[in-house]
């Protein structure tokens, strides 16, 4: 395949690329929209091994083989429920080759100028044939190149596994916030800035070695003082990341290909995690440094009054009389894997002729869009399952609002309290309906930390209990 | 081995009621406790001894049997001295305790050293302690018996009847406080036909009364430190005292009954039915007088006596109403008490925890490990009315437009100095680049914003397919190690061959996953 046919293949893959992404502007087109991207994938796969300068033909097969085998197998077995650590693992793997791609760079590079020196260079094939031909300024934008897709590609290795562990649970999702945790960030910064500066300067690969520790230090402290709550903006920040990682190698190879998806990813990835910042009113920069943002000058309200427990009757009692009825999904719902029993609820409500809905907030879960994966799972019909802006407005209007396993979005506080670390942030109107009753496993708090003044209300009553417990106990009990 | 739970026969003269029933003995046992009770115990509450038998509770001859056998002893009324000297160390005791009015016995039953006293009397009254509010069980009861007590000794119908033999008017029924006890009452007389009407100190409670089909006498007096302590009537000023006393005063000539249940814990009752009020009532009226216990509210009552006045005002000053009604109040309280055990044992194991951190149990707790805890640290229970949150203001629409144009403006203005800002950047970059540099960057650039206006579109329920997809495309990378593989150098054919295990186990697995999601969304 000759580099014009090569070309070719590339800017079909790119349309692919885009399509890809545009197609999920709704459910049904989405499931179109999948296969643009895998012959997209595809067809730039073929074309670059068909291309000029690609050898070892069957390691790349054999390679391909093993690491799609363990790709499918991994992607076949994974739980719903595990998505958010599922796609945080697979960030880290981008990382780590953009990581590995960048040093195999720099060793060809060497290997491609000690070949000018000896007046070989005519030998060399592939990438190290392009790099014997090019001038020192080019050299020198290379070397920045390369400097950056080792930093960010560290930076998302490390920061991935980070967010895997604590979205698995094997972390502990609480911020840690050290002391003087900017001024960290800010010196490790610099400090690989400084060795960008000498390895520009002709130091030798040991300075690239050196960022990729020092950045992967960076990406641990980073998503390590990023509270549970955030989660979701910072999986798509890592996958941002990921793609300005690979937009950096593409620029290092200078490959269009790379250039334009690894911007494509990257961008997508930043307007997500900005949209995320919006739905819970909280500054784009005051989540990626970690932590709750600043002092928010002045205490709390204090939460008087008593969380009033009810029982499993008294909610059937209450299903039964209702005639519109929402549910309102929290994480709660993913741990206690409820999604089965909720959509066994509605189907046995809606039979008898009730409204029934479902409330999702854009940060509800540990993924933005994670609670519309878990009902659709449980297959609840996705016409049911309505919007934060759609159903807000209905609230006073409902007779009976259930929360599975949700808190902070239905706080009241963040309207009623300036000085709420939450304040400000749109939530869902739950208790302007007639009746609320909170599915909770205890009396603790949200994610955010802060108390929740739903709870004391009047017309709420607390469901103690794993979520699915109590679901399955109000199916029973519905029969 | 569970724990085990003894009942001894009430020693209290009178006292016909027992702490547990054939009924609750089944629903204590599945606790995990062992019962035992002593002999005759619920004879006076018509349970037998068979019947515990049947359930399942062994029966000891006596009370030393008891007060030595078991783990945890539960009684109805107070222990006496006596029964307090039987109390061993490390052991139990439920019943009603009243510390504030007994120190003596609190004493006594701290030189005991038991493990624990609980006082069913104490329980702080917040909604979820109302399943073992052994007072709010017996003032009902005894509210009802009230109703009773009076018709018995009223020599007239309750009820209004036109008959053959004449016109009957209905009884007059007044009913002082309206706690559980005067709502049952009230609830009891109107059942019967009678006319009630009922006053209260607080307000609020009006709804109540109201609720139950009695007429709520109004006070208008500008009484702002009413309200509730611990969900009890506070003790009132004396000027509003003397306003109360002028109602009641209005009211004595015309009612035939008169139920007082005014009581406030810790102090003697008020006296709020005074002598000039007996005198002015009809021959043939009756007073019941509930808080005869503590004084009485009515200035002749006589404790524990039936009394009758020279003007023929009967007035009945019993303090064992509950105890009248000794089945069902045994019923009632052995329920209490079950509800007691079961907070008390929450992995249900038959083995007690006096949890001081709860609420509930540190509010009944009077003795623990042999420390007087009484009183217990205040519980709030009414919900105070919070400050109203500060109304949003209403904009005109023309405010709005305003505000929405000088947003745009805004936003047109930082539009403008994004671009300045990045053309200048751009030119400076451009004239130190080389033009191989600038042509990738082109592609950069204008690929940045393809993916800025391709996302904003994308369906927020499909943000999570959305994550996955862009995922599985990051892999792309892939094309990079492909061009490096072909190297001479063994590691960087290594490292390449890594870097292409690693994105393909992204391009599968991402893809696949995208795929499972995208499959579930399905329309009704």
């Amino acid at each position: 395949m000759s580099i014009g046919l090569v070309s070719a293949a590339y800017v079909v893959a790119a349309i692919l690329f885009i399509l890809a992404l545009g197609g999920l502007s709704n459910q049904e087109k989405a499931k179109r929209a999948i296969w643009y991207g895998i012959i997209g994938m595809a067809l730039a796969i073929v074309a670059t091994v068909a291309g000029p300068g690609v050898a070892n033909l069957p390691l790349i097969v054999v390679m391909i083989a093993i690491g799609g085998i363990a790709g499918w197998f991994v992607a076949k077995k994974v739980q719903m429920t595990q998505m958010p650590e599922l796609v945080a693992g697979f960030h880290s793997l981008v990382g780590l080759a953009a990581v590995f791609i960048g040093i195999n760079a720099h060793l060809e590079m060497e290997r491609a100028l000690a070949a000018k020196g000896t007046g070989t260079a005519a030998e060399l094939a592939g990438f190290a044939a392009t790099i014997a031909k090019k001038t020192p300024v080019e050299l020198g934008i290379l070397k920045v190149e390369l400097f950056l897709g080792i930093l960010i590609g560290a930076i998302t290795f490390t920061g991935s596994i980070i967010a895997y562990g604590k979205l698995a649970g094997k972390l502990s999702s609480n911020a840690l916030t050290l002391p003087g945790r900017h001024a960290i960030n800010l010196a490790a910064f610099a400090a690989c800035f400084i060795l960008g500066f000498l390895y520009l300067d002709g130091a030798g690969l040991w300075t690239m070695i050196l960022v990729a520790i020092i950045a992967g230090l960076i990406g641990c402290h980073l998503i390590l003082a990023i509270g549970g709550a955030d989660m979701p903006v910072v999986v798509s920040m890592l996958n941002s990341y990921s793609g300005w990682a690979a937009a950096a190698i593409g620029f290092t190879l200078g490959n269009d290909l790379l250039i334009v998806v690894g911007a494509l990813v990257g961008a997508s990835g930043a307007i997500l995690s900005y949209i995320m910042c919006k739905g819970m009113n909280r500054s784009f920069v005051s989540v990626i440094l970690g932590g709750w943002g600043g002092s928010t000058g002045g205490a709390q309200q204090e939460v008087e009054g008593e969380m009033i427990p009810t029982n499993v009757d008294t909610v059937v009692q209450q299903l039964d009389d209702a005639d519109s009825v929402v549910f309102v999904p929290g994480y709660g719902l993913a741990v206690a894997q409820a999604q089965g029993a909720v959509s066994e609820l509605t189907k046995k409500l809606r039979a008898k002729g009730k409204e029934v809905r479902f409330a999702i907030h854009p940060v509800a879960g540990r993924l933005p869009g994670h609670m519309n994966v878990l009902l659709a799972e449980a297959k609840v019909p996705y016409d049911y399952v309505l919007e934060m802006e759609e159903i807000n407005d209905d609230f006073p209007e409902t007779d009976f609002v259930m929360i599975l396993g949700a808190n902070d979005i239905v706080n009241p506080s963040a309207q009623d309290d300036p000085n709420s670390p939450i304040a400000g942030m749109p939530v869902l109107e739950v208790w302007k309906a007639k009746n609320v009753v909170i599915s909770k496993r205890g009396q603790g708090k949200g994610y955010s930390g802060v108390e929740n003044p739903l709870f004391f209300k009047d017309n709420s009553r607390m469901l103690y209990g794993d979520a699915k417990d109590s679901l399955d106990a109000i199916l029973k009990q519905m029969d | 081995m569970g724990m085990k739970v003894g009942i001894p026969k009430e020693t209290g003269a009178e006292e016909k009621r027992v702490a547990l029933t054939p009924e609750t003995a089944g629903r204590i046992q599945k606790l995990g406790y062992d019962l035992q009770i002593e002999s005759g115990a619920g004879e006076a509450a018509n349970f037998s001894d068979d019947a515990y038998r049947d359930a399942g509770v062994e029966v000891l001859p006596n009370a030393d049997a008891i007060w030595s056998g078991a783990d945890i002893v539960m009684k109805v009324q107070q222990p006496s001295m006596e029964e307090a000297a039987k109390l061993q160390a490390g052991k139990t005791l439920i019943s009603f305790i009243w510390p504030a009015q007994n120190e003596d016995l609190v004493a006594r039953l701290k030189a005991q050293n038991p493990h624990a006293v609980l006082a069913m009397d104490q329980v702080p009254r917040i909604s979820r302690a109302q399943k073992l509010d052994a007072l709010s069980s017996m003032a009902n009861i005894a509210g009802y018996r009230a109703v009773v007590e009076a018709a018995n000794n009223f020599g007239r119908f309750f009820t209004g009847q036109v008959t053959a033999a004449g016109k009957v008017p209905p009884a007059k029924v007044l009913v002082i406080g309206a706690g559980v006890a005067g709502l049952a009452a009230i609830g009891a007389a109107r059942s019967m036909g009678a006319i009630v009407r009922s006053f209260d100190i607080r307000p609020e409670v009006a709804e109540q009364i109201e609720s139950m089909g009695a007429e709520f006498l109004f006070l208008d007096f500008d009484n702002t430190d009413s309200g509730t302590e611990g969900g009890y009537a506070k003790p009132s000023s004396p000027e509003f005292r003397e306003k109360q006393l002028e109602l009641f005063r209005a009211q004595a000539p015309d009612v035939d009954i008169v139920i007082t249940t005014a009581l406030i814990p810790g102090r003697p009752a008020p006296e709020l039915w005074t002598k000039d009020m007996v005198e002015a009532m009809k021959p043939g009226s009756v007073i019941v007088d509930l808080a005869a216990e503590q004084g009485g509210n009515c200035a002749l009552t006589v404790k524990g006596e039936r009394v009758v006045t020279p003007n023929d005002v009967t007035i009945i000053g019993y303090t064992d109403m509950a105890s009248r009604m000794a089945a069902q109040s045994s019923q009632l309280y052995g329920t209490n008490l079950r509800h007691m055990l079961d907070d008390l044992t929450p992995e249900k194991d038959g083995q007690p925890v006096v949890n001081m951190e709860d609420a509930v149990l540190r509010g009944c707790t009077v003795i623990k490990d042999g420390e007087v805890t009484y009183p217990p640290p205040a519980v709030s229970t009414s919900v105070a009315p919070k400050a109203a949150a500060p109304k949003k203001v209403e904009e005109t629409a023309e405010e709005k437009a305003a505000r929405e144009a000088a947003e745009l403006r805004k936003a047109g203005g930082r539009t403008t100095m994004l671009l300045v800002v990045g053309s200048v950047l751009l030119l400076a970059l451009g004239m130190v680049a080389p033009q191989s540099f600038m042509q990738h960057f082109i592609v950069f650039v204008l690929a940045c914003f393809v993916g800025f206006y391709v996302i904003w579109n994308v369906a927020h329920s499909l943000h999570t397919p959305l994550m996955a997809i862009t995922n599985a495309v990051s892999s792309i990378i892939i094309v990079g190690a492909l061009l490096q593989i072909g190297s001479s150098n063994t590691l960087v054919m290594i490292l390449a061959a890594l870097s292409i295990l690693m994105a393909s186990v992204n391009i599968f697995g991402g893809f696949l996953v995208t795929r499972r999601m995208l499959a579930m969304f399905q329309k009704s």
